[in-house]
């Protein structure tokens, strides 16, 4: 398991990461998500060592990360890019030697990634020659290879075609499911919430909410759908309810004290014909609009 | 999963990149080239015959001529002398204009003129002026009663000096010279080649990927070393070119001689090129883009014009000082071991300033370079690079 705690980062006075704690369990994926400026990016630089942090930790397997654990994790910054005028297969090779790996071993792993990726054929051309979806591809196996120990990917999705972002999905589960800790930032929350078995969600430089799926909708405040036969405008009047929206006949409501919801039924009953009534599941990005308001 | 240390994963990809790069490849050829071309042109130049055509037009400038023919190649072995009639003046005037001949020798009231339709060549100029001069005197002698020989007698002056020898003074001045020059160029020439490949890592990004991998230290000592491996590789091969062409000229007798200051001046070459190179990865590190690379070397470029015209203007005390103090050293003290000027232990105390100076350099530098290095919105200055955090 990686495990981030308390880091904090300034930038003169102004705080960019204060007091952020997160675990990264091995065997799931933690979508990592926040608006631009929220932080992520500056967490994730800490974790990979390239930035420093003024407190806190970042440990892996119960003890403080060490640069040679680093140095087996995949990496794939926000601002990336690779060599434009070197062969692709050349220089994948190269960054896998930097991580410790032998040429031969290297070499044979990337010729079965790049075929995966469709690139097999392509592994002599210099990366510019590549569209700018296949130069993300070859980014995503410098990241893989050698075979990570955890992986720590800054916005992976960013720039991808639908199929790109399905191949990666699958990649990213692939990795979690051989036990490997896997973070990622997004600002596609909904594609966030459709992987992810954890979330962290941060906002000026906090994290404001973190947990499972379930635990987020939880936590977050119970809402009820009411559709009447006559006009919903007195449910304004309802004490202990938070009126999210009424048009006409329907009403949405949030309940602030508990039970709210029960009186509120039992009144539209008094009054008349209920044609509906049931519990909203609040998506993602409304929990989200709400931790980060 | 240890395998190579990164520094030597790093120089041996900038080697591989640069050898396998055609415009060094081109770059190489023609550097080549214009070396075989000088030394090929100047020894072709120097053993080429050169035959003259002088016109006269009087009995008494035939026999002139005529007698300048006949001593032309004991004053000069390569030249020789023809003598060409012409009816007048205008008639050697038009043979010049037309390059029938290449000179006209007539007689006037102070002596003689040698007449030409541009410039003299120096060749030709030489045995003229001492043929005539040997000529004239000879029929003076003997107008007065004497000869030539009685009246020339202990008037020669041998040449001797205390500083060096004298044969060789000129040619060692010329090597210097060109020992500085080289120094400067290669600098210029590979310190931009290595800032360029850091900006290269810096504008595209990949930097961070490395960053998060290795220290930066090795990623700067890999850079450094593969470049200055390039570096030295290419001028040995352009020294040993340099140094075969000239065995084959006229002043192959000064090789022995200067061969140890040469080897002194690759020893030195090398110390001063990794010294400046680390400000070259600097200058790299504090631009963001290629085009910002101008404007962040300058500072490194006035220290190499420094050193340059410290090279060529310093002379006596200033120079010995010179030669001590680093980087100027680097260039200076090869300079003065190719002057002759240097007793033995003075290179080795000035490499050990040296040494020590680039120890302190390459510690600053390594700061500079690896908080310069992720920052990648727009051109730094090193004040601001310096008070940044990691």
């Amino acid at each position: 398991m990686l495990e981030v705690s308390g880091l904090t980062r300034r930038f003169g006075d102004m705080v960019a990461v204060d007091d952020v704690s997160f675990p990264v369990p091995s065997g799931g994926l933690t979508g990592f998500v926040g608006g631009n400026g929220a932080g992520k990016t500056t967490t994730m630089r800490m974790i990979m060592g390239v930035l420093a942090a003024h407190a806190g930790t970042v440990s892996w397997q119960g003890h403080e990360v060490t640069r040679e654990d680093r140095r087996r994790f995949g990496y794939m910054p926000e601002e990336r890019g690779l060599y434009p005028k070197q062969p692709i297969l050349e220089q994948l090779v190269y960054l896998a030697r930097l991580r410790g790996m032998n040429a031969a071993d290297a070499r044979q792993e990337i010729t079965v990634l790049l075929e995966r990726f469709g690139l097999g054929g392509r592994t002599k051309d210099p990366l510019e020659k590549l569209s700018l979806g296949n130069q993300q591809r070859v980014q995503i196996i410098a990241a893989l290879v050698p075979a990570p120990m955890a992986l720590v990917l800054d916005e992976p999705f960013s720039g991808l075609d639908p199929d790109a972002i399905d191949a990666m999905a699958d990649l990213l589960r692939e990795h979690a499911r051989d036990g490997v800790p896997v973070v990622f930032s997004s600002h596609q929350l909904d594609l966030v919430d459709r992987l992810c078995d954890r979330l962290v969600v941060m906002a000026r430089g906090r994290v404001v909410a973190q947990g499972t799926g379930e635990e987020l909708r939880a936590e977050a405040a119970l809402r009820y759908r009411l559709v009447l036969g006559g006009d919903a405008g007195w449910v304004r009047d309802v004490p202990g309810l938070h009126v999210r929206d009424v048009s006409g006949p329907e009403a949405e409501i949030e309940v602030v004290s508990e039970g709210a919801e029960q009186r509120l039924l039992a009144e539209a009953t008094a009054r008349g014909s209920v044609l509906d009534f049931h519990r909203v599941v609040p998506r993602l990005s409304e929990i989200y609009r709400e931790v980060t308001a | 999963m240890r395998t190579q240390p990164v520094w030597q994963i790093v120089a041996r990809r900038e080697i591989m990149v640069r050898v396998t790069d055609k415009s060094t490849i081109i770059g190489t050829a023609i550097m080549l080239a214009v070396i075989v071309g000088v030394l090929g042109f100047s020894a072709w130049s120097e053993s080429r015959e050169k035959t003259y055509e002088v016109a006269y037009s009087s009995t008494t400038s035939q026999a002139m001529v005529e007698g300048i023919a006949e001593r032309s190649t004991e004053i000069d072995e390569k030249v020789h002398i023809e003598a060409v009639a012409v009816d007048d003046a205008d008639a050697a005037r038009h043979a010049l204009e037309e390059e029938h001949a290449d000179a006209y020798l007539s007689p006037d009231e102070d002596g003689w003129t040698l007449l030409t339709l541009q410039d003299a060549d120096s060749e030709l100029r030489g045995v003229v002026e001492q043929a005539v001069e040997e000529i004239v005197l000879a029929g003076n002698a003997d107008a007065a009663g004497t000869s030539a020989a009685e009246l020339t007698k202990g008037s020669s002056v041998a040449l001797d000096q205390i500083e060096g020898d004298s044969e060789l003074s000129a040619i060692r001045w010329v090597v210097g010279y060109a020992l500085a020059i080289v120094f400067y160029f290669a600098s210029i020439m590979f310190g931009m080649t290595l800032a360029n490949s850091v900006v290269e890592e810096k504008q595209s990004r990949i930097v961070e990927m490395i960053a998060a991998a290795v220290p930066l230290r090795q990623l700067l000592a890999g850079k450094i070393i593969g470049n200055a491996v390039i570096a030295v590789g290419q001028m040995l091969i352009y020294v040993a070119v340099g140094l075969i062409g000239l065995s084959l000229t006229e002043f192959s007798f000064a090789l022995p001689v200067l061969s140890g200051a040469i080897g002194w001046f690759v020893v030195f070459f090398l110390v001063g090129f990794v010294v400046l190179s680390t400000l070259w990865a600097v200058a790299g590190a504090l631009a963001s883009r290629t085009e910002d690379l101008q404007s962040s070397s300058t500072p490194i470029t006035m220290l190499l014009m420094v050193m340059f015209f410290g090279a060529l203007y310093l002379d006596g005390v200033g120079e010995q000082i010179g030669s001590y103090v680093p980087p100027l050293s680097a260039v200076l003290m090869p300079m003065r071991l190719v002057e002759g000027t240097a007793a033995w232990w003075e290179p080795i105390i000035a490499l050990v300033l040296l040494l020590a100076f680039g120890a302190a350099l390459v510690r600053l530098a390594e700061r500079l370079y690896s908080r310069a290095l992720l920052q990648t919105g727009g051109q730094l200055s090193l004040k601001a690079a310096w008070k940044l955090e990691e």
